[in-house]
């Protein structure tokens, strides 16, 4: 069965699955530019890693309000543009050091991976 | 902190923002152009499953397990409410089986666990005469005092020992219990008085000199009001002032669990308690108790292995008294190691054959629940199908489980908080205070819910586990999940189980039944129909020897007279009695022997005419006469055993012997009379020894009287007897002779009533659950049983088929049952009397018992399978 040009099953495949707190990085990270909703992060998620992640809502829920419980965001109730109450998260200023600290971790993570990789090729190369 | 249980507020506003994430997501897309339907079926799809993500999200509140739980609860109470009858009958069960064991443990928890009144009990431990043949662990007043002085390992020794007086007030004579503690004893146990002071070492140093008595609060209530003016006051006892100094604490008794005695005094004034006696000096008397408190850092085995030391020593120094010396230590509270093991012994047979009820039931349930989950393995199926996991399913069913216990546990536990009840009907029939205080404590509580959580899981684990073993598909399908057309082996086995259990209960009670039985036939040696029995104590009167013996002469005499008596006599003790002397044995022409080393025999001392009353035979010589007195030759009458043992194959008449000492005058044999039980229904044999109590006066005596009249007339007339002789006369008990076996067999009939009732129990509980089985098997199978029908079976063929289903698991039950019963019954021996506990008869008639209950619940459902039409059974589906 086709769905589009791509069959569903193949579709699937090529989405990343998110590694272990990788989402929590990614939900502060785009709370940065400013507060959004939860189906509004699921979509600048989308839109950011060209379409690349698909958010899990059975992931990004539970995310969501375990980062409300360690107080890195907040939430408050406010009127959509489709005048629909919706429940907006805003970045805390702890959640903001958090973010920090998670960001220089991933790029000293990505860093190595990338510095292990590169590695291994110019050795089968030389 | 605040225990959001319920959270309203918080659920509605998940609730609401995944509605506005849906709504969000289905504006996009009809802004991009698709339907209102599409837009709303793609946002569902991509949302996945609501329900799940709800829970999920949920967990992430921190208070998840309990919100879970609250809902758990909640569920499973609406669950049980929909099947009321179904809760009933659980609850019910389970609250038997839970209020049994709590009952039973509570009695147990006072007996044998709860620590006694005393500071540091832990450290107090009780010191048991191991080398005496002699019943209870006594010890020697001087040995006591050797152990007191020269160990090294104590830091305290204490003595003490019950006995009665006589306690005048407000102008009558009272027998009550006292006891003898010698100085060290309220110091020692870190007792602080209630009022006034406690006995304390100077009231102990010189026989005779101080004395003083100390109340029990309870006596000082109940005797005296209360009233704190006593103090300074004077008692009489025995005819004597006593000065009261003190009274003890609330609650404390002493250190024996069971005993509660009224009154403390020095042991210096044992001549004076015990009137006659003398044995501050005597090294062979062995009267005292001894409880040692352990110093800090000092274990029970050093502290043995000390004080056996100084034992060898003393051994050696008095071979006579003290050869073979041996001590050793237990736990203080009944009565050193003498009744702890008994005590022990019963109280596991006891908690035994309450848990197997209680495991009865629980395989009911199981059974019961097991059933229930076929039942809603469509509602499971849903809520699986609806993302609910199986671990959260299983923590459902359980949860279920749980609340049915608790609410068991619940009633159960209802007639354990009710105290009073309890203990008057545990008020044995006896003369010493017995003071159990059967009162819920926190360990029975804490028991009870232990019981009913392990209960809970016991029968719920299984039946959770099976029913979340479903397959969505084929259930929501409406096809057989259960599709197996024999009942599974989880079935099979709680059947197998159940059988075996109730086997073994019916056969313990069957045992104790036949045991009782036997009892009533068993050979006692005298007839207790007819006679009756009055106690009185002449010391406590102040009478001395002389007197004494004219009181009691006259007092024979005349009961003799009276029209309604056939046979009258005094005895020092009657059977069956624990506190007949048990007095080493030198026959006269036989190699000397040590005191410690002889063959003992039971002694008593009885008048002339008390072989007649109580109905003993005597099989050769004659009865003492009224002319053997203290002057003439000494007469003695032994039993069967004694000639044996001690002459065997002579004619015992005539011979002679000593009892206690070798230098004793020697007795001479004048009659041998039929054995009997002495000590308790279950002993062997015993060599007994018969004196002339014209010969060896004793004071405190009962006289037996056999007559053609009522019990309670001829008390009274023993009773206007003796008033008419000395007024003042105080009457320890009157009772039928036969009063006195009631007690010997009061823990083989608490064990009979509790076996009769939890076996019958059982036996209900095990044919219901069969009956149960086959049922659900029969209706299981409607469809199979109409093809082989259709096909030509005939109804036997049928029944063959059925019946089989259900008598294979409950005969397997049966071979295990049998090796389990033979196990168990083996706790019972003490209170079997003449049956063994391998009874070949019970155990053949309990297994056809319940082979022929098996079969008529197997039958029913059998029939019926015979009945099933096989047009409609093919139409069924």
């Amino acid at each position: 069965m086709y769905n589009g040009m791509v069959p569903a099953k193949q579709r699937y495949q090529s989405r990343i699955e998110l590694l272990q707190g990788t989402l929590d990085l990614l939900i502060l990270q785009t709370l940065q530019w400013g507060p959004r909703h939860g189906y509004g992060i699921s979509r600048a998620i989308r839109a950011n890693s060209n379409q690349l992640f698909q958010v899990e809502t059975g992931s990004l829920y539970p995310a969501l309000h375990r980062l409300e419980r360690q107080k890195w965001i907040a939430a408050e109730w406010k009127t959509s543009e489709h005048q629909q109450r919706v429940r907006v998260y805003r970045l805390t200023v702890q959640g903001r050091k958090q973010l920090l600290t998670q960001r220089s971790r991933w790029q000293r993570f990505s860093d190595a991976v990338a510095g292990v990789l590169n590695a291994a090729g110019s050795e089968t190369a030389g | 902190m605040k225990v959001p249980l319920w959270r309203p507020r918080q659920k509605q506003e998940l609730d609401q923002e995944i509605r506005s994430h849906l709504e969000e997501s289905i504006h996009e897309r009809i802004e991009r152009g698709a339907s209102r339907e599409q837009a709303e079926a793609a946002a569902r799809r991509e949302f996945g499953n609501v329900i799940a993500v709800t829970e999920t999200t949920r967990d992430m509140w921190g208070w998840a397990w309990l919100d879970r739980l609250a809902q758990d609860l909640r569920y499973g109470l609406r669950m049980l409410s929909k099947h009321p009858a179904f809760t009933a009958v659980a609850v019910l069960t389970l609250a038997l089986g839970i209020g049994a064991n709590s009952a039973i443990f509570s009695v147990i928890n006072a007996a044998l666990l709860r620590p006694l009144p005393v500071a540091a009990p832990e450290r107090l431990v009780a010191l048991n005469n191991a080398g005496q043949q002699r019943g209870f662990p006594t010890f020697s007043y001087p040995n006591y005092r050797d152990l007191r002085d020269q160990n090294r390992t104590l830091a305290d020794l204490i003595a003490y020992r019950f006995a009665p007086v006589s306690l005048s007030h407000a102008g009558v004579n009272q027998r009550v219990w006292g006891t003898l503690v010698s100085g060290n004893y309220f110091a020692a146990l870190g007792v602080r008085p209630q009022l006034g002071r406690l006995i304390g070492t100077a009231d102990d140093l010189m026989p005779d000199s101080h004395p003083v008595a100390v109340l029990s609060y309870n006596s000082w209530h109940k005797r005296f009001g209360g009233r704190r003016d006593l103090i300074g006051r004077d008692l009489i006892v025995n005819g004597r002032g006593y000065q009261v100094i003190g009274v003890a604490p609330d609650g404390f008794s002493g250190t024996e669990t069971i005993a509660a005695p009224e009154i403390w005094f020095p042991i210096a004034m044992q001549s004076a308690i015990e009137i006659g006696a003398d044995w501050l000096e005597q090294r062979d008397r062995e009267p005292l108790l001894l409880q040692g408190r352990l110093k800090s850092g000092v274990t029970p085995a050093a502290a043995q292995a000390d004080l056996n030391a100084i034992a060898r020593r003393l051994a050696r120094e008095f071979p006579d008294a003290n050869q073979g010396l041996e001590i050793e230590l237990s736990k203080a509270g009944l009565v050193g190691k003498s009744l702890r093991g008994a005590a022990v012994g019963f109280a596991a047979l006891l908690m035994a054959v309450v848990g197997l009820v209680l495991l009865l039931a629980c395989t009911n349930l199981a059974n019961l629940l097991l059933a229930r989950a076929t039942e809603r393995r469509q509602e499971i199926a849903v809520r699986m199908a609806l993302g609910a996991s199986r671990g959260r399913l299983m923590r459902q069913l359980v949860t279920e489980s749980l609340l049915l216990a608790a609410a068991a546990g619940a009633v159960g536990l209802a007639p354990v908080l009710w105290p009073v009840q309890l203990r008057v009907q545990l008020r044995p029939p006896i003369d010493f205070p017995i003071a159990l205080e059967v009162r819920s404590d926190p360990r029975v509580l804490l028991f009870a819910a232990l019981l009913t959580i392990v209960t809970g899981l016991l029968f719920g684990l299984l039946p959770a586990w099976r029913a979340t073993q479903a397959q969505v598909a084929p259930v929501l399908k409406g096809g057989e999940w259960f599709a197996g057309r024999r009942p599974s082996w989880t079935r099979g086995s709680v059947i197998v189980l159940q059988v075996a259990l109730s086997l073994v209960l019916l056969i313990a009670g069957g045992l104790m039944l036949r045991a009782l039985r036997q009892a009533q036939t068993l050979d006692l040696g005298f007839v207790p129909e007819h006679a009756v029995e009055v106690t009185f104590d002449l010391r406590l009167q102040g009478y001395d020897e002389a007197r004494g013996r004219a009181l009691q002469q006259q007092l024979v005499e005349r009961v003799r007279e009276l029209p309604i008596v056939q046979a009258a006599g005094l005895a020092d003790l009657v059977p069956v009695d624990l506190h007949f002397a048990h007095l080493p044995v030198f026959i006269a022409g036989a190699a000397p022997q040590r005191s410690a080393n002889a063959p003992v025999a039971l002694t008593s001392r009885i008048s002339p005419g008390y072989l007649q009353a109580m109905g003993t035979a005597l099989l050769a010589g004659s009865d003492f006469s009224d002319h053997d007195v203290e002057t003439s030759v000494l007469v003695a009458i032994v039993n069967q055993t004694f000639a044996e043992r001690f002459w065997p194959g002579e004619n015992p008449i005539g011979k002679r012997f000593s009892l206690g000492d070798p230098n004793e005058p020697k007795l001479h044999v004048v009659g041998i009379a039929q054995d009997g039980k002495y000590s308790g229904l279950g002993e062997d044999p015993k060599p007994f020894v018969y004196r002339s109590l014209w010969q060896s006066y004793s004071g405190s005596t009962s006289v037996v009287v056999r007559g053609r009249s009522g019990a309670q007339s001829m008390i009274a007339a023993v009773r206007r007897e003796l008033r008419r002789l000395d007024p003042q006369m105080p009457i320890a008990a009157a009772t039928p002779l036969g009063d006195r076996l009631k007690l010997a067999l009061l823990p083989a009939r608490i064990a009979a009533t509790l076996l009769g009732a939890f076996a019958l129990l059982g036996l209900v509980l095990a044919a219901v659950g069969i009956y149960g089985l086959i049922s659900y098997a029969v209706s299981r199978r409607t469809q199979e049983l109409g093809v082989r029908m259709a096909l030509g079976a005939r109804k036997r063929d049928v029944l063959r088929l059925v019946i089989g289903q259900g008598m294979r698991p409950a005969l397997l039950g049966i071979l295990l049952g049998w090796p389990a019963a033979f196990a168990l019954t083996r706790l019972m021996k003490s209170v079997l009397y003449g049956v063994s506990a391998t009874d070949p008869l019970t155990y053949i008639a309990v297994a056809a018992l319940l082979t022929a209950v098996a079969l008529l619940a197997c039958y029913l459902p059998a029939r019926r399978a015979t009945q099933v039409d096989p047009i409609t059974a093919l139409r069924y589906e």
